[in-house]
């Protein structure tokens, strides 16, 4: 039942307070299942508690792909919920669907609610904003791409983990030697490619790494740098140096939980995870490595991860609540809670503060690995990227590199491809907007 | 009757012989080995097919952190009844409404509906295509039959728009009424009802029976086996149903367990121990009730298949 | 259609009316929208689009993966095929001779029809999980290291072995209820003239299967084209990767996944005219069944 505007208009002024007046509904789709979809609903729970006036319900849809096709099928239908996650590959898609989302610095301003983009996290605040520096999407479950080692296997070797790519060379065979495979990752396009160039400072796409508009933007790929690198990592993993398991997150991370792999990139979000499982030895994480040959000093890496954006089409009081939701979201107690119980970084400086005071850090040092990388000194290409149909561009990565890596191809010939389609799909995506 | 239909399905010869050779004839085999060596083969092939259940339900008794180290094994641990009380009851969502035994309902509301209305609506179609001259019958013959050509699952994003256009939306009516949009069943009655002995029709015309009381008193009984067949074979299709469940039951309280389990095992995909106790537990729910009609039912299910291929 | 039909003018309609319009509504009214944005590449949240002519066609023409995606789903198919109708007959022929516990075999080896395809992806990925999987470990004994998800032709093994799995049920059934009703008269002029089993088998039982065979093919043809979709799904769990894809996933991965309306509906257009013409070609064998039967 949708409430009247007079209705609401008469339970804000209060003159219903003590009967069971109608509450604004408003719905939220999101990807997060298992323990994270707990999570999510105690946080929907304490919304509603906390007021009155509106009440909100999360709905588990699925994957993320799942979810965004979910709504974008139902936007068509005029069924849309008001807010749904849309994870980092996906943004481009519907921001580039102009009129698709209300900006949610527009939302939170036009309901009353103050808004500085300065508030955000530095590596966080710009990757789902415009050109312009507006945040059009509300960046929720964040997290970068860290380091995490097994320190037992380290001490066994007698190393300490590596800042550098040139660091983790030398240190890899005693790492070998010790029993353990040095190092796996879990996800090249995002860990090898994308945060790559960021913690790098390089272009990854033309237009500003696609954030001027869809037309004309090229993906940068075909570079000396990613043929360095991925030439290296074949050899370490001829070599032994290096475990590649496929394009499943999981089938990698495997790995390092049974205690066979002595490092692996992941997801600074992994952290809360890890730490539920009461591993039989001890871990740490650490920043992202680069490479010396390439900058001296790594730049910060941008957010992966999903992002809300309300979706437009709503009358105002749900807007309203929308807006209303979002403030409470991104209040220093609830994203505290949330970085405490997931491990994905808190999204505001205040509640970094919050956590620092009250000694989370102390506790878990790892936890503060992935907000510190977000920190790090930033460069123009490290906001993120936008690119459309980067799902499928993904895949391609996924599959070149893959290909490569299984020694079915050459580097050259793998990023000369992953060019020619990522490029030939930017197309596509750039025509699917004109008219 | 039911002997009849059979007899005009099968060529004359073969129908003859379609009774049970006699055992008493093959009591006396030449060698025995070859018995055993049957029998072998015959416990291989049935453990093939059973053993990757006996996989879940071993899985779904030893701890979640266990199995994420060491996977299956022999092992028979405690954690039945835990997993599967939590399985049931306890749900995973906000509304709290997608516990197994939640899901388990949905699941057959969509499987009973799917197969009864896909049933009524076929046989009546095949009725009219088979037994009436009708003008444009080959083009409604056509019309039916070519929707065999697409899945849902290729033309899944515009039904989903006009399933909505109708206001059908996270509705019974609408998950389940777009999936009976294919001619299978429409197809397998035209077939039996061609097979059905012309001499039929004209003893009830003689008798002054009208196209209704020919259906309901005549063509309907003498189909009892067809129908039962149909209706397991639809059933399992329409319980077995993901993608679509998916798309149009947005609210939980209309979950299915096909979509549960599913969405389970991407759970599996995350920072804390996947639960696969839970999901073996609902992995088997999902399988069992459909299962269970197959086997109850096999003696129909099996006749209704062979017969449908003629 | 009865030569002895009725005549009545307006029941046939009122009978075909509730089919005919399902149809309508939910087969070929999005069935011409697939066909008609085949043509134009589309923004998603339909807020643009722009007629491309067939542009989406011939990028498929001309992609190499597409090109390897069809290959794979024809060989696929054919393996799939193969093997499953080869293991159901291997088993239909044994429990055609058995005496005792033919009814308990017939059961074990059936009831595998009911499992969900997502069900049937969901235990190949246990089965074959790169590290404690108990086939992965059993093929290990064998020295072969499969790593499902990781090399390409070991993640088709897997998805062919789960469905066949799934698939041998059906034939089963089929090649079992052809067998019995194969004439008395003609197995006993058989074990007369040839002794031993197997000659027998292929002189007169596999000619006399041979028409439940073909119509067995088309079946298994067109479950290995659409009904796989849940399993391999479940088995790549969104992640493709450079592994194995056939070409109804493709459609699902492009158009469901990747938003990109145009391409997959030409794809789904593709797939339509390859099924017409699979199905063309099945009625004329169904049609030459029953004229030589």
């Amino acid at each position: 039942m949708k409430p009247t505007l007079i209705t609401t208009a008469i339970a804000s002024l209060g003159l219903m307070a003590n009967a069971a007046h109608a509450q604004t509904e408003i719905t939220w789709w999101h990807g997060m299942g298992g323990h994270l979809g707990e999570v999510v609903n105690q946080i929907a729970e304490g919304f509603n508690e906390s007021q009155d006036d509106y009440s909100l319900t999360p709905v588990f849809k699925g994957s993320y792909e799942e979810t965004l096709t979910g709504a974008i099928a139902a936007f068509r239908a005029g069924e849309q919920p008001n807010i749904v996650q849309v994870f980092d590959a996906g943004a481009a898609t519907v921001i580039g669907a102009q009129g698709a989302a209300v900006p949610v610095q527009d939302l939170l301003e036009a309901n009353g609610h103050a808004f500085d983009i300065e508030d955000y996290i530095a590596g966080v605040r710009y990757f789902y904003a415009d050109s312009d520096g507006k945040m059009i999407g509300m960046p929720f479950n964040s997290s970068s791409p860290v380091l995490y080692y097994n320190a037992d296997a380290l001490a066994e070797a007698g190393v300490e983990p590596p800042a550098t790519y040139e660091e983790f060379a030398e240190i890899a065979p005693a790492i070998l030697e010790a029993g353990y495979t040095p190092l796996v990752q879990t996800h090249l396009p995002w860990e090898f490619v994308e945060n790559f160039h960021s913690r790098h400072n390089l272009p990854f796409a033309t237009n500003d790494n696609g954030y001027d508009g869809a037309a004309g933007t090229e993906i940068l790929i075909n570079s000396p740098e990613m043929a360095m690198h991925f030439t290296k990592v074949k050899e370490w993993l001829d070599a032994g140096l290096f475990g590649f398991h496929g394009t499943s997150w999981d089938d990698n991370k495997a790995y390092f939980l049974d205690g066979s792999a002595a490092m692996y990139i992941g997801s600074s979000g992994d952290f809360g995870g890890l730490a539920a499982m009461d591993l039989p030895f001890e871990w740490a994480s650490t920043y992202l490595p680069y490479w010396e040959e390439i900058t001296r000093e790594g730049y910060q890496t941008f957010i992966g991860g999903a992002s809300l954006f309300a979706m437009s089409g709503h009358p105002a009081e749900e807007d309203a609540a929308t807006a209303a939701f979002l403030e409470y979201l991104t209040s220093p107690e609830i994203q505290y809670m949330w970085h405490r119980e997931t491990g994905y970084v808190p999204i505001t400086n205040a509640a970094y503060e919050m956590a620092k005071e009250d000694g989370h850090y102390d506790r878990f040092p790892a936890a503060e690995t992935g907000i510190k990388q977000l920190m790090l000194p930033a460069g123009e290409n490290t906001a993120g990227y936008r690119m459309g149909f980067y799902v499928q561009i993904r895949d391609v990565e996924n599959r070149e590199l893959s290909r490569f890596l299984n020694g079915e191809t050459s580097i050259e010939d793998a990023l000369a491809t992953i060019e020619a389609e990522g490029n030939a799909l930017l197309a596509r995506f750039a025509q699917t907007a004109i008219n | 009757m039911a002997e009849l239909s059979h007899t005009i399905l099968l060529p004359p010869e073969q129908a003859r012989a379609a009774r049970p050779v006699a055992p008493a004839r093959r009591h006396r085999r030449p060698l025995r080995w070859g018995a055993v060596g049957n029998h072998a083969v015959l416990i291989a092939g049935a453990l093939f097919m059973l053993a990757p259940l006996l996989m879940l339900v071993q899985m779904s008794t030893i701890p979640d952190a266990q199995i994420m180290r060491t996977g299956p094994s022999f092992e028979i641990g405690d954690r039945f009844w835990p997993n599967l009380e939590k399985a049931l009851t306890e749900s995973m969502s906000f509304s709290g409404e997608t516990t197994g035994l939640n899901m388990f309902r949905n699941s057959m509301i969509l499987g009973l509906g799917f197969a009864l209305g896909k049933i009524v609506i076929s046989m009546m179609a095949a009725y009219a295509i088979v037994y009436f001259r009708l003008r444009f019958a080959t083009l409604a013959f056509w019309l039916i039959f070519t929707t065999l050509l697409l899945p849902l699952e290729v033309r899944i994003v515009p039904s989903y728009e006009i399933t909505q256009k109708l206001g059908l939306l996270n509705s019974w009516t609408g998950l389940i009424v777009p999936l009976i949009a294919s001619a299978t069943a429409t197809f397998f009655f035209r077939q039996f009802f061609m097979s059905v002995p012309e001499e039929l029709l004209e003893a009830a015309k003689i008798d002054g029976a009208g196209p209704v009381k020919f259906f309901i008193d005549i063509l309907v009984p003498l189909s009892r086996t067809m129908i039962a067949a149909m209706f397991i074979i639809m059933f399992v299709f329409g319980w077995n149903q993901y993608l679509w469940p998916v798309m149009v039951s947005t609210e939980e309280g209309k979950f299915t367990l096909v979509q549960g389990i599913k969405q389970i095992t991407q759970g599996l995909e995350g920072g804390h121990i996947p639960e696969y106790g839970r999901s073996n537990i609902l992995a088997i729910l999902a399988v069992l009730p459909p299962v269970l009609v197959v086997v109850f039912f096999q003696r129909w299910f099996v006749k209704g298949l062979t017969e449908s291929d003629k | 259609m009865k030569r002895a039909g009725f005549d009545n003018p307006w029941l046939p309609i009122l009978l075909l009316l509730p089919q005919l319009s399902i149809i309508c509504l939910f087969f070929y009214w999005p069935a011409w929208q697939a066909l008609r944005s085949s043509f134009f590449l589309e923004d998603p949240f339909g807020f643009g689009e722009t007629f491309v002519g067939l542009q989406n066609y011939t990028r498929l023409w001309d992609s190499p993966q597409y090109m390897k995606n069809a290959w794979f789903t024809l060989w696929f198919s054919f393996l799939v095929t193969f093997f499953s109708l080869a293991i159901a007959l291997l088993l239909a022929v044994k429990a055609d001779t058995v005496l005792r516990g033919a009814r308990t075999y017939r059961t074990l080896l059936m009831w595998v029809y009911a499992v969900a395809p997502p069900v049937a992806g969901f235990i190949a990925l246990i089965l074959f999980n790169q590290r404690w999987g108990p086939l992965t470990e059993a093929f290990a004994q064998f020295g072969w290291l499969l790593r499902v998800r990781l090399e390409y032709f070991d993640t088709a093994f897997a998805m062919i072995v789960a469905s066949v799995w799934k698939q041998v049920p059906v034939n089963f059934i089929f090649f079992l209820s052809g067998l019995q009703s194969i004439p008395r008269a003609v197995r006993e002029a058989a074990l007369i003239d040839n002794r031993s089993g197997i000659s027998r088998f292929w002189t007169v039982t596999f000619p006399l299967l041979a028409p439940t065979g073909f119509f067995l093919l088309i079946i298994n043809i067109t479950y290995s084209l659409f009904d796989t979709f849940g399993m391999i799904d479940t088995i790549l769990r969104n992640n493709p990767g450079d592994q194995p894809v056939t070409l109804v996933y493709q459609v699902y991965l492009d158009g469901f996944r990747g938003q990109d309306i145009g391409g997959s509906s030409a794809q789904s257009v593709v797939l339509m005219v390859l099924v017409l013409a699979l199905t063309v070609f099945q009625f004329r064998l169904v049609e030459r069944r029953i004229h030589y039967t």
